[in-house]
């Protein structure tokens, strides 16, 4: 495989995101107030309980987790499935599949150059202001080295759930019920929206053997958690991984399967 | 001849699904069965050599486009057998990419956001093109065209025709065997549409590059095709050189007319509506006629006169009874209306 092929387009992703800079700030603006709301939401929780720890989390260990979580998400968010959904809809789906590889890894590293934006323009500074005002409740040491390959692999996990349910759209045609139906079901049993400590046992059990976790949960256990040993990281790291493999087999065969039965809109 | 695309009884037939409306909608369609078979390309065999220009040409909806989508991979075909440079395309479909261009008129596979020259140097190392060749292409370009004030714009700031033209350059940039241009004029002025003609023509004659052309401008297909492929309906109707065609049509010859001084400051609807009028008018005056007809062509007034059928004179005397005539051409048959009548289903 020859690398340079791909990395170009992770490098062309780079330069559009730079020409979208109006973009990126606005984003950076919409997360600060999601950040307040959800800062005075929780705040409103803790209160009425009247205990400092909900669910074995102080308040101050809920907001460090939705911080990051927050930054987490907008980091890995590719709006794969819309667009996708919008070159089939377009028929533009034929440029990218007239390219010598893969549909998937075009897509893969069409996409990977905003992740290397945003997680230098988004992830990485939340991750810094949360270590200043925190005094240290992200602990820097060994985590951070399995929190990068942890977030690694959310990344892969979170792009072929995205894949898989672009494919969808090949069959169906429409785009924005499933989108926001994926949106709402990835942010829920992710953990990206509720700390899975606040789950009811029953349905926390359900999330844990889903790929979703995988994604959000995991990576971010990895950078705050300050009870985990190695053996806990490498076997966090593991089920990411077995996900990653599993869900790459499924999305090619899935692909594979659905290509067949393109139509490709418009002349 | 070593042949670069053999196509060998090739059918595709769409199966479009009957869809029900809204979310639901959509989610039943997932699992319904309940489908309408549509065939858009029927028994179509055909070879095309190395270095050869084919215009391959129909009306809208005759299964152009489908048939370019077969050659380069991206659509199956339901039944016969395709093989673009010794491979079939949908299986191999991402080594096929490799020795294929494609340029579709309507839409850019340029980075729309960057520079051009950006997005050539992401198309080079897509398509692993060395250094060496990547710049004795380009010194071929600017020696055929000037690129360079397009080159440092981003494609988004370029005009329609520079959008184009960069495509093109961007299909043949990797040097393949093949390059599908999908009506590449499609939307053009004349000038832009010379150059872009001038381009191709340049290009496939120092590349030894085979062209499929498709495209409405028969401007196109005098320029550059001397083959032609006709379908319409996804059938075949029509394989073999124009003058070919042109000798079919033999007995057919055109009358260029302009009625009255004041034709040049004739608008294009009046124009037009002078030439329906015309054609009425000499089909009420020669009963036996049918296939007469008369269109507006830039300033002049075609008519189109099957000689077997009525004298050529006649048909003059006859324009002159009604209209005062300016200034009259006799010419043979134009592509243009020699591909009129195939579409209109007077080859058989």
């Amino acid at each position: 495989m020859n690398l340079r092929k791909y990395i170009t387009l992770t490098r062309a992703g780079m330069m559009e995101s730079l020409h979208f800079r109006t973009s990126a700030f606005v984003t950076i603006l919409g997360n600060m107030i999601y950040l307040v709301i959800i800062y005075y939401l929780w705040k409103a929780i803790y209160a009425s309980t009247g205990t400092g720890i909900v669910n074995g989390m102080t308040f101050e260990a809920t907001m460090i987790y939705l911080v990051l979580a927050t930054a987490l998400f907008y980091f890995m968010e590719m709006y794969l499935v819309w667009n996708m959904g919008r070159d089939i809809q377009s028929g533009g789906i034929v440029l990218k599949l007239i390219r010598p590889m893969s549909f998937k890894k075009y897509m893969f590293f069409s996409c990977s150059g905003s992740f290397v934006m945003s997680f230098f323009m988004t992830f990485v500074p939340t991750a810094l202001i949360v270590y200043f005002v925190t005094n240290g409740a992200i602990y820097l040491g060994s985590n951070l080295l399995f929190f990068i390959i942890s977030v690694i692999f959310g990344l892969l996990i979170n792009f072929y759930v995205d894949f898989f349910v672009g494919t969808i759209c090949l069959y169906t045609e429409s785009v924005w019920g499933i989108n926001i139906m994926k949106e709402v079901v990835v942010l829920l049993l992710s953990g990206a929206s509720i700390p899975l400590a606040f789950f009811p046992e029953s349905l926390r059990n359900v999330v844990m053997v889903l790929p979703f976790q995988a994604i959000y949960n995991t990576p971010l256990n990895l950078l705050i958690r300050h009870n985990l040993n190695n053996f806990d990281r490498i076997t966090m790291i593991g089920i990411q991984l077995f996900w990653v493999v599993i869900l790459s087999i499924i999305t090619s065969l899935f692909w594979k399967k659905a290509v067949r039965q393109i139509t490709v809109n418009g002349g | 001849m070593e042949k670069i695309i053999t196509l060998n009884d090739v059918t595709k037939e769409f199966k479009v699904l009957n869809r029900k409306e809204g979310l639901r909608g959509s989610i039943k369609d997932l699992f319904s069965r309940d489908y309408n078979i549509v065939r858009a390309v029927c028994n179509i065999s055909m070879e095309v050599s190395r270095g050869e220009i084919v215009g391959y040409l129909g009306p809208n909806g005759a299964g152009k486009s489908t048939t370019i989508k077969m050659m380069t991979g991206v659509l199956e075909p339901t039944s016969g057998e395709i093989l673009v440079n010794g491979m079939v395309p949908y299986i191999k479909r991402t080594q096929n990419a490799q020795n294929i261009g494609v340029v579709f008129g309507q839409r850019s596979q340029l980075w729309w956001a960057l520079p051009v020259i950006e997005s050539f140097n992401i198309l080079k190392d897509i398509y692993q093109v060395s250094d060496r060749n990547y710049s004795d292409m380009m010194e071929l370009y600017t020696s055929l065209v000037d690129i360079e004030d397009i080159l440092h714009k981003p494609v988004r700031q370029l005009s329609l025709g520079q959008r184009t033209l960069s495509d093109i350059l961007a299909a043949f940039l990797h040097n393949p065997s093949t390059v599908f241009l999908d009506e590449p004029t499609i939307g053009l002025d004349v000038s832009m549409k010379g150059k872009i003609r001038k381009l191709v023509k340049a290009l496939n004659k120092e590349k030894n590059t085979t062209v499929i052309l498709t495209t409405h401008d028969m401007g196109d297909v005098d320029a550059l095709c001397r083959r032609i492929v006709i379908i319409d309906k996804g059938s075949l109707l029509y394989d073999n050189d124009i003058e070919n065609l042109k000798g079919f049509f033999g007995s057919y010859r055109t009358v260029k007319v302009r009625l009255g001084r004041e034709a040049e400051e004739l608008t294009k609807e009046n124009l037009k509506r002078l030439a329906n009028e015309l054609q009425q008018k000499l089909l009420d005056t020669h009963p036996e006629v049918n296939s007469l007809t008369a269109i507006s062509n830039e300033s002049w007034i075609d008519v189109l006169v099957h000689e077997d059928e009525i004298d050529i004179m006649k048909v003059v005397n006859s324009i002159q009874e009604h209209y005062k005539i300016y200034d009259l051409k006799l010419e043979e048959i134009s592509t243009e209306s020699v591909i009129r009548k195939i579409y209109e289903g007077e080859m058989q």
